[in-house]
């Protein structure tokens, strides 16, 4: 375990990082926190595959590589584990304490409808520090007159499959909020939205309405596992009645969601 | 509670690194009991005096602060381990109670 000598240069490291950051991209960074020696190497993961930096010990990089793959498709934004932990033959490394951490973007939250809701929702989620894209097919209901603080991408969709289709890319930490003025143009957004399976989509509407839209969509052919995970009405029920309300109910729920919340009150259990 | 993303505290780090200053990112890597920040929270400490993000309120963050003084002087990581008992943390009225382990990494 005489890894020491063979750490990567920090600058390596700030620069993969740099790049993965830049890109948007995922990554698992492993740092040595606890060992006789090797205190402080660190191996970044990028999900893409690519690798930067070493322990100086081949098979236990490979057995990082391995793991840093299992804690990319957890939840956890960040765990630290002893080598026996992980690794099936720790060799000299028995005892030592990895942390491994998730560097990927904050949420990136698409609003689909620039009215009320999808104004307020864009707001404060912006405000609560996502990334947010607030797209509509109306121009004049995205200007900067609107939405004078900045940060919020204001996206004017000339049909909104196509746009919405470059919005919202791959989907990985895509939360697509569908809160626009009509059915139809509900359908639409989810429709395009659905082909690239965000982390999270919601629509907005009353049950009634929003079985009506998803049933077009199953004629359609889109799969029924798929529009399961559709959160329609979406939101949490905080009995919400202004749109700014509505828009909380709406990001209460993301967050919920990415952090493995159940969005119960924490006081609950004193009246079990 | 510091509103820095993770993002943005890396992308410090880098220009740090660039500009050949070493700076010290202390990491919440391993909490028991109820501490004040989750795994992963970090803090930057630059040569200069400057910080950035938090580790966790007035809890432990003096002593953190300590150590990652010595850590900027030696260049030497370390994992350092941090317990507030309850009784502490009454006293003081903070909301801890519970043993956060810190790293304290060097980078440049």
């Amino acid at each position: 375990m005489d890894s020491s000598h063979a750490q990567t240069p920090p600058a390596e490291l700030t620069r993969a990082l740099a790049r993965v950051i830049g890109a948007g991209g995922v990554a698992v960074l492993a740092t040595i926190v606890e060992a006789e020696q090797g205190v402080g190497a660190k191996v970044l993961f990028e999900a893409e595959g690519g690798r930067t930096g070493t322990t100086g010990d081949a098979t236990f990089d490979e057995a990082l590589a391995a793991y840093a793959r299992d804690f990319d498709a957890s939840r956890a934004e960040a765990k630290t584990l002893r080598a026996e932990e992980f690794a099936p033959a720790p060799g000299a490394w028995r005892g030592a304490r990895v942390l491994f951490e998730r560097v990927e973007p904050e949420p990136h939250l698409v609003v689909c409808g620039a009215g009320h809701v999808g104004a307020a929702l864009a707001r404060l989620a912006h405000a609560v520090g996502y990334r947010v894209t607030l797209v509509d097919d109306r121009a004049d209901f995205l200007t900067r007159e609107r939405f004078p603080e900045g940060g919020i991408d204001l996206v004017t969709a000339h049909g909104w499959g196509e746009t919405l289709k470059e919005v919202v890319g791959t989907g990985r930490g895509v939360y697509a909020a569908v809160v626009t003025r009509g059915h139809n143009e509900d359908e639409e957004c989810l429709h395009a939205v659905l082909a690239a399976r965000p982390d999270y989509v919601g629509m907005i509407g009353s049950r009634r309405r929003t079985n009506i839209v998803l049933g077009r969509l199953r004629e359609s052919g889109i799969d029924e596992e798929v529009l399961r995970e559709v959160r329609a009405p979406v939101g949490l029920d905080l009995g919400a009645v202004t749109p700014e309300e509505v828009a909380l109910a709406i990001l209460a729920e993301a967050v919920a969601h990415r952090r493995g919340g159940d969005g119960t009150s924490l006081s609950a259990w004193r009246r079990a | 509670m510091s509103s820095v993303t993770k993002l943005e505290l890396y992308r410090l780090v880098g220009a740090a690194a660039a500009r050949g200053e070493r700076v010290v990112v202390a990491t919440v890597a391993h909490t028991r009991g109820s501490t004040p920040q989750r795994r992963g929270a970090k803090m930057l400490f630059f040569e200069g005096g400057g910080t950035a993000g938090t580790v966790g309120g007035g809890c432990v963050e003096a002593e953190v602060w300590a150590e990652a003084r010595e850590a900027l002087r030696t260049g030497r990581p370390a994992l350092h381990r941090f317990t507030l008992t309850a009784d502490e943390a009454s006293e003081e009225g903070m909301v801890c109670g519970g043993t956060m382990e810190i790293f304290l990494d060097v980078w440049g």
